[in-house]
């Protein structure tokens, strides 16, 4: 019996020293999985009230103060309510409804200035004269190709954009924050990374087996993607994009290198370097923090009750009506 | 630099972080900010769907009818991960909409704010877990 105890509290320190172990934050060598890969495992949100560029007014500098972040995060815990919104305008009907439904976060996840991180000067490059030329002929393409809430118009739903059509908020879009699902759940299996995005749904699976690329005739919405480790990294090279959407204006010439850092227990860090000779004058990158939830993942059945293409339709076709 | 103009820094900074972003669709396009509407009714069946929840409440016209109106609010999966879920808004609840009507012309409109009829904000202060506060509700802390 009197062994018995013993062997149990020598159990139960060793789960605490281990416990221990686990909230203590990394020096050395992240966690493994049993197969001997850097362990990135884990529910995670990406939801920043960092701005994505860097804004004009900080004078080019990298970081906030403690004062500035202490005063938008204070800003972004206050804001929100209707009060003070004009009625009767086009913004106040954009802002949708009340604040309990959003999840943009209240938190400066990192001190920058701005989610963009290279070119040193926080901002997206400029785009090519080609990427202009086809800005300009967008119009005439069979669908509208932005990623974001809006569409070129009303006549069909092919005038609305890929995210009101549930398809896709475009890569790397759809590892970017915004205003709510900002979640995500990264599991492993020896050779393989699966990334499960809740926005709009999809899972990526990325082979981490040394594979290469499909065949260039293969164009996927969300690319194809083939993954290596690097030392404690794991690197994420995607291509093989369709015409079908944009990012900024690049499509299928889009070359992504994406590198997820666990940088501490709780967080990952993620940067995504974006290349398109034929769209940015030069490459650029992103660093966004992967912060650990614990949370569960929830489905968003986008087309479930898309009830909205409905009502924009309808709503121009009512509008046509009435006009004279 | 004095202290107003860090202030005045620190503000600018601020508002452009603060930029909201927007709905999965465009809510201008659905929705008519011309006409808005002021409903006070009783739910009577709620959508707990994606991409947007709808809430659809019987409203009392002045001559004893009853028309139904559908209210769209936001995502279900922001309130689920804060344990609420279609439950904790029960048929038969009273509640205020002040939001703008459909351009289509039906009974639907935005829950540009939705209350119960005393002014506090449905789903607040139930859990609340990293809930959005706008130190409107006087419940909230």
């Amino acid at each position: 019996m009197k062994s018995f105890s013993i062997a149990v509290a020598v159990f139960l320190l060793a789960g605490a020293a281990a416990l221990a172990a686990a909230q203590e934050p990394h020096k050395g060598s992240p966690p493994r999985t049993p197969w001997g890969e850097p362990d990135l495992q884990g529910t995670f949100s990406n939801r920043t009230i960092t701005p994505f560029e860097r804004p004009a007014n900080v004078n080019g500098r990298e970081f906030f103060t403690k004062e500035e972040v202490a005063a938008m995060e204070k800003r972004a815990q206050e804001a929100g309510g209707d009060d003070g919104r004009a009625k009767g305008s086009r913004q106040d009907v954009e802002r949708a409804y009340n604040d309990f439904w959003w999840d943009r976060g209240t938190k400066v996840t990192t001190p920058r200035t701005s989610l963009v991180v290279d070119p040193t000067d926080g901002r997206v490059p400029a785009p090519t004269e080609a990427a202009k030329m086809r800005a300009a002929d967008e119009g005439k393409r069979p669908a509208f190709r932005g990623a974001g809430a809006s569409g070129r118009g009303t006549d069909t739903w092919l005038d609305r954009s890929t995210f009101e059509r549930c398809i896709t908020r475009g890569m790397p879009g759809a590892m970017s924050p915004t205003a709510y699902n900002n979640n995500y759940r990264i599991t492993q299996s020896p050779g393989f990374v699966a990334i499960e995005i809740e926005m709009l749904g999809g899972t990526r699976v990325i082979p981490t087996d040394g594979r290469s690329h499909v065949r260039s005739t293969i164009r996927q919405w969300m690319g194809h993607s083939v993954g290596r480790w690097e030392g404690d990294t794991l690197v994420v090279d995607t291509t093989n994009f369709t015409d079908k959407v944009l990012y900024r204006g690049a499509a299928e010439n889009l070359h992504l290198v994406e590198r997820f850092t666990r940088v501490g227990p709780g967080e990952i860090e993620y940067r995504v370097t974006i290349e398109d000779p034929t769209t940015f004058t030069k490459p650029w990158t992103l660093a966004i923090p992967y912060v650990n939830t614990g949370e569960d993942m929830f489905e968003y059945a986008c087309h479930e009750g898309n009830y909205g293409m409905e009502g924009i339709l309808s709503g121009a076709r009512e509008e046509e009506k009435a006009k004279p | 630099m004095s202290c107003d103009r860090i202030a005045a820094a620190i503000a600018a900074a601020v508002s452009l972080a603060g930029a909201p972003a927007l709905a999965h669709h465009s809510f201008s396009a659905e929705f008519d900010s011309n006409k808005p509407v002021e409903l006070k009714g009783v739910v009577a069946k709620v959508e707990w769907i994606n991409p947007h929840t709808w809430i659809h409440i019987d409203v009392k016209q002045p001559d004893g009818t009853v028309q139904r109106w559908m209210i769209e609010g936001g995502t279900p999966n922001t309130l689920l991960r804060r344990g609420l879920t279609r439950e904790s808004l029960p048929v038969g609840t009273e509640i205020v909409v002040d939001g703008y009507r459909a351009k289509n012309g039906t009974n639907r409109a935005n829950g540009r704010d939705v209350t119960f009829p005393g002014g506090r904000k449905l789903f607040m202060g139930s859990s609340g877990i990293g809930a959005p506060q706008d130190g409107k509700d006087p419940t909230e802390k």
